[in-house]
């Protein structure tokens, strides 16, 4: 089992159930695959190409929103989209995170101007995690996942500590 | 020998006066709906936006007998965001930005169609090297580019693993446009009267790399997709588009050759360097998917040949014409074109003699090549249909601009 | 290349009213709106052979709506412009059945101008959702910096 390779061999670890569930969490975010515009090139293709390899963070592509924790936001959302972002959205199963990769998917990005365009999808889904860049490298995606990992971590923490002060 | 385009060609559906988009093809049997005492019905079935094999966020509503296709819909401005109306508020030099991020993965054909139309109201001559780097960025990413399309042609058949390959030789590729132009996707690097930076002795390095191994690996990668029987029992003969459908829906580029019309603007139109390089056009017999897929195979080999051209035979000085900082076209109405991986990329400029295009237009290829889907698409299956969506090649993004 | 004017005079009499001029552009023949489909298919069934229309756009001119229909023939390696022009709140009449590969860019210039399509088989909306103002017209504005700033 992974463990061993932290605990040493034949080890008991005490942990909270809670703690473990997170841990796997953060270990295998998989994402919907669901590629709006450019930025789905880079962060969704090359991303899990060779090169960049990103299921090595166990980070993986999901075609089904039901089966997925992540979903890559990566490109221009417009109003016609924004409906189907949402459904996606609500389709996913809790705990579910939210990457707004490239500068569309934050602010609008270089089409912000045009009337039709959303400015940031964070209008219309909670986002976790903002990835600048038009669009941004694979190792920026790879970046924001690392991020997005220790977002995880700290909510465990946070949680635990929240608990704790009620008592 | 005769030259095919001397046959003025007629449209099928004018001869016959109707238009039934529901229609099956020649050569594909109508399976009887219906067993008997049990009624079936056709079911109405949403593919998309967010669906694995439509290539970004094409929408397709089919209506299916069984696991036929009957009838199709595409429905498409899930990614529309104004590149016609933001060019028309952007100066010249700016349009390569947003032509850029039309057909996203081939952006050097975009920003040089939007050059190349500047130039032409403004009467710029670009200078010989300027234009031969060109031609060398358009080939080195229209093999790109078509690899894309390689591996994601492969993925809507089944096939997994030349996907992985395919990328694998893009970013090769992507190196050689990144150590050029400083970015891997949105180059900006064609600008109106030149190319932006010289090539680095580091790309060129790169890209010698590259070309001494492509030709053996494009056997390669052909051998491993297009040596399977499956693959070609799948893509053989399915998706028939003839050359009179061809030519009523307006396709370009490898989809129109591959029905055996010998149309290819880098030879028919040149711009750039094209006139001094030598290169063959491939052309398909039928018009099929397995046709449609050997002409583009073919493609990256003349598009790898061109680059050796361009990279022995590039002559030496500026990159870039003197141009004024903002430029100012004088009135009046243009049209350029390229020949981008996904066909005739067309930019129609309308200038007031502002420093603002007053209509910017944008010829998208994939537009054309979408819209003949609704016409070949009804009799396949289902699965056949993914891949038919996938041999045509389209980027939504310049489909809904 | 440019097609001979006098050609195509001579094909589209007795078709239409067509003024032919040659511009920056290229040749473009001038029509009323109401003859364009006629026009077309003279254009295209004459020895002329413009079988492909490459591309259909329309520009918004202040005072009416452009239409340029870009027609090409490949028997003699010409290209054609034909242009009408109709009010800002005219009909678009439908030249699928003579170019089918009018279908979509109809929808799409009737959408962002605001017009309504007529004799078209599906004359739904393409790009955007009901209600949107027709965006390609002058006179709908882009967003200001202010607004994009105050997201």
């Amino acid at each position: 089992m992974a463990l061993d390779r932290i605990t040493g061999e034949h080890s008991v670890a005490f942990i909270r159930s809670e703690q473990l569930f997170d841990w796997a969490r953060r270990n295998s975010l998989w994402y919907l695959a669901f590629g709006i515009a450019c930025c789905a090139i880079e962060g969704l293709m090359s991303a899990s190409g060779p090169r960049f390899d990103f299921d090595r963070m166990g980070v993986f592509f999901r075609a089904s929103p039901r089966q997925a924790d992540v979903m890559i936001v990566a490109g221009t959302v417009n109003k016609k989209m924004a409906e189907t972002v949402r459904l996606l959205y609500d389709q996913m199963p809790e705990p579910k995170w939210v990457v707004a990769m490239g500068a569309c998917a934050s602010t609008g990005g270089p089409f912000r101007e045009y009337p039709n365009v959303v400015l940031g999808v964070d209008k219309v889904v909670p986002v976790d995690v903002y990835i600048p860049g038009c669009p941004p490298r694979p190792e920026s995606v790879q970046y924001g996942f690392i991020q997005l990992q220790e977002k995880i971590k700290r909510q465990t923490e946070e949680r635990r500590a929240a608990r704790h002060d009620r008592r | 020998m005769t030259d095919p385009r001397d046959t003025v060609l007629t449209h099928a559906l004018q001869a016959e006066g109707t238009f039934d988009p529901g229609r099956a093809p020649a050569g594909i049997k109508r399976i009887p709906s219906g067993v008997d005492g049990l009624a079936t019905e056709h079911l109405v079935v949403n593919i998309g936006p967010q669906h694995p094999s439509t290539h970004g966020v094409l929408r397709l509503v089919a209506e299916l007998d069984g696991e036929e296709v009957m009838n199709v819909e595409v429905a498409v401005g899930y990614l529309h965001r104004g590149i016609e109306k933001l060019g028309e508020h952007r100066r010249y030099h700016q349009l390569g930005t947003l032509m850029d991020r039309g057909d996203y993965v081939s952006g050097i054909h975009g920003e040089l169609a939007a050059a190349l139309a500047a130039e032409q109201l403004l009467e710029v001559e670009v200078p010989p090297r300027g234009q031969w780097l060109r031609s060398l960025m358009s080939e080195v990413n229209r093999i790109a580019s078509h690899l894309v399309w390689f591996g994601t042609f492969g993925l809507d058949c089944g096939a997994m693993g030349q996907f992985l390959y395919a990328m694998r030789e893009r970013e090769a590729l992507l190196d050689v446009l990144e150590s050029v132009t400083g970015q891997r996707m949105m180059f900006n690097y064609v600008r109106p009267g030149g190319v932006l930076d010289d090539i680095t002795p580091d790309a060129e390095q790169k890209l010698r790399t590259f070309l001494r191994t492509i030709d053996s690996y494009l056997d390669e990668h052909h051998a491993l997709l297009g040596g399977n029987e499956i693959f070609q029992k799948r893509v053989r003969g399915v998706g028939v588009i003839d050359r009179e459908t061809g030519l009523a829906f307006g396709l370009t580029g490898a989809n129109l050759r591959g029905s055996g019309v010998p149309y290819d603007v880098r030879r028919d139109k040149p711009y750039a360097a094209y006139t001094e390089l030598d290169f063959d056009v491939p052309l398909g017999a039928t018009g099929d998917a397995w046709d449609r897929y050997l002409v583009r195979m073919e493609e990256m080999r003349q598009a790898a040949r061109m680059c050796r051209q361009c990279i022995e035979g590039l002559p030496e000085g500026d990159v870039m014409a003197k141009v004024p900082r903002v430029l100012r076209p004088p009135a009046g109405e243009t049209y350029a074109c390229v020949e981008s991986p996904r066909g005739e990329l067309g930019v129609h400029l309308v200038a007031d003699g502002s420093d603002t295009p007053y209509r910017f237009h944008y010829r998208a290829p994939s537009l054309f090549a979408m819209q003949v889907l609704e016409e070949i698409l009804p009799g396949h299956l289902l699965a056949d249909a993914i891949m038919l969506i996938g041999s045509v090649d389209i980027v939504l993004g310049e489909i809904d601009r | 290349m440019l097609p001979d004017t006098t050609v195509v005079k001579t094909v589209l009499t007795g078709v239409a009213r067509a003024e032919v001029t040659a511009t920056s552009l290229g040749v473009v023949v001038r029509v009323p709106h109401e003859d364009t489909a006629a026009v077309l298919s003279a254009l295209k069934s004459s020895d002329l052979g413009f079988v492909m229309l490459v591309d259909l756009l329309g520009t918004d001119t202040d005072e009416d709506v452009e239409l340029t229909y870009h027609l090409r023939s490949f028997a003699r390696d010409e290209e054609l412009y034909v242009k009408c022009s109709l009010p800002h709140d005219g009909v678009l009449h439908s030249v699928w059945n003579v170019y089918a590969s009018a279908l979509l860019p109809e929808r799409e210039t009737a959408e962002l101008f605001g017009l309504t399509l007529a004799g078209h088989p599906n004359p739904a909306r393409l790009l955007t959702t009901d209600g949107e103002q027709p965006l390609l017209r002058r006179s709908v504005p882009i967003r200001t910096l202010k607004e994009v700033r105050d997201r």
